[in-house]
């Protein structure tokens, strides 16, 4: 079926599937078929933060005081969120717009895809902070080996499914002669590409983070780069949501009640999808140990950050009906937690104790009661 | 009133009504639970609940299969049993 930006054709939204139905058509929210993606949203908007609230001027003295091999820890964790970010900042978009047929998950997508935006500008705003030349960090990214090699296994199933999908749009199912070469289009095909895309979505967001979320509030456990430490916070709260997004996803499709063939595919990618899961894992361990190649941090070492990637792990997995993978044990670094719960999240120093940015929370239920002592 | 109580299988918690949700309960009694965002969203506190009804504050955001709950903001509304995991 073509893409078209509003279909003429009359349907009823409430009957569409999330993905691959008809087209959205009005963007209408009075009725909803899975409502838990306008909740999304609105938490979203109610987290809403931009970068320049956070001062990050005392961040500069702190970097110069590091010594070099945390310096390495510091810019090389910047550099992969800077990369992770950058492909969320679009790829949502990209990918899954095209795909989707209900407005209220058409909005989630891209209320998520605006709010990677606000981390990506969040990097440039710390970096600019630290060093004079910030080109020194950014043109490192696509060169660094550590770095491209999980670019490349993230990128991946996003690019995937977007060269499928426009074969679909373009031309439709069927065995089609592509550039000298003959390419079987299935809309199967094109559902599995989807889960394994989302699948992978969830294990960037849900895992692939947390290291250099840990070694940011390792270096604030001590009084040091604390601007950015809040801005990890920030992100790291966006970040939990969207992951909560991602898994809401993937367990209405594994659960047949949106799409009944979704539910198949996802058991026929069950272990592809297992593997995803460990392939994060081993990654961002070797990861850990890029970070500490030259020393350690007061608070964490490889061993530890290891133990954690597997902590996360096993809970993400668990999250999405897996079994977990690694031995179980508890949290290897509880002190984390502290600043990743987001019922004290706060942006200006002045502002203690804020829960959660709820705006509008205007009690609309009226009784007749309330009106008791007006008269006309 | 009677306090409402929470059993764990090893242990039985009454209910303290100045808490604010489940989660503090078990966490001031030392019990297994793990936690993140503490508001509903990241569901990294999900636990099963066996038996008995909890009430939340505002519809949680994080996806539950059936018979689990989030204790970071939810209180018992009736004798509650929890199957808390102990890692070792
Ligand atoms: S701690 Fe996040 S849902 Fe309970
Ligand atoms: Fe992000
Ligand atoms: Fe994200």
């Amino acid at each position: 079926m073509a893409y078209t930006t509003f279909s003429m054709r009359h349907n009823d939204q409430l009957k569409e599937p999330m993905f691959f139905g008809q087209p959205v058509n009005v963007a209408r929210y009075d009725q909803q078929k899975h409502v838990i993606f306008e909740k999304l949203i609105e938490k979203q908007l109610s987290f809403f933060w931009r970068p320049e609230e956070v001062d990050v001027s005392r961040d500069r003295i702190d970097y110069q005081r590091l010594p070099a091999h945390e310096q390495h820890i510091f810019i090389s964790n910047l550099k992969y969120q800077t990369l992770l970010d950058s492909i969320q900042g679009r790829s949502p978009n990209v990918a899954l717009l095209p795909l989707v047929s209900i407005p209220e998950l058409e909005t989630w997508i891209e209320t998520w895809a605006f709010s990677e935006t606000l981390h990506s500008r969040s990097y440039t705003h710390i970096i600019r902070n630290i060093v004079n030349d910030p080109a020194l960090i950014f043109d490192d990214i696509v060169t660094n080996k550590n770095i491209v090699a999980r670019a490349r296994d993230i990128s991946r199933y996003y690019d995937e499914l977007i060269e499928m999908s426009n074969y679909y749009h373009l031309l439709g199912e069927g065995q089609h002669y592509i550039n000298g070469r003959y390419k079987e289009i299935s809309l199967r095909q094109l559902k599995q590409a989807l889960y394994l895309c989302l699948m992978s979505v969830n294990v960037l967001e849900a895992i692939r983070f947390y290291v250099s979320f840990a070694c940011s509030f390792a270096f604030a456990e001590r009084g040091l780069m604390e601007g950015n430490a809040k801005i990890i916070r920030l992100i790291a709260r966006d970040e939990a949501l969207h992951m909560s997004g991602t898994q809401h996803m993937l367990n209405l499709m594994r659960s047949g009640a949106d799409d009944p063939e979704m539910a198949e595919i996802a058991q026929q990618c069950h272990e592809q999808s297992r593997a995803l899961f460990l392939l994060a894992a081993q990654q961002e361990k070797q990861w850990a140990d890029y970070l500490f190649k030259d020393g350690s941090m007061i608070g964490l070492n490889r061993q530890i950050l290891h133990h954690y990637v597997e902590y996360i792990t096993n809970i993400r997995m668990q999250a999405i009906g897996m079994e977990p993978a690694f031995e179980k044990r508890s949290h290897p670094i509880p002190w984390v937690n502290a600043w990743l719960a987001s019922d004290n999240v706060q942006v200006a120093p002045q502002e203690v104790e804020v829960s959660s940015y709820l705006v509008g929370q205007i009690d609309a239920t009226i009784t007749a009661d309330d009106l008791g002592s007006f008269e006309l | 009133m009677a306090d409402l109580i929470v059993s764990t299988g090893s242990t039985q918690l009454a209910w303290q009504g100045r808490l604010a949700t489940l989660l503090e309960l078990l966490e001031d009694n030392c019990l297994p639970v793990e936690y993140q965002c503490r508001s509903g969203f990241c569901g990294a506190c999900r636990v099963r609940l066996l038996a008995g009804r909890v009430r939340y504050r505002q519809p949680p955001l994080a996806c539950l299969s059936k018979g689990e709950i989030l204790p970071c903001c939810c209180v018992p509304e009736s004798d509650i049993t929890l199957a808390l995991e102990h890692p070792p």
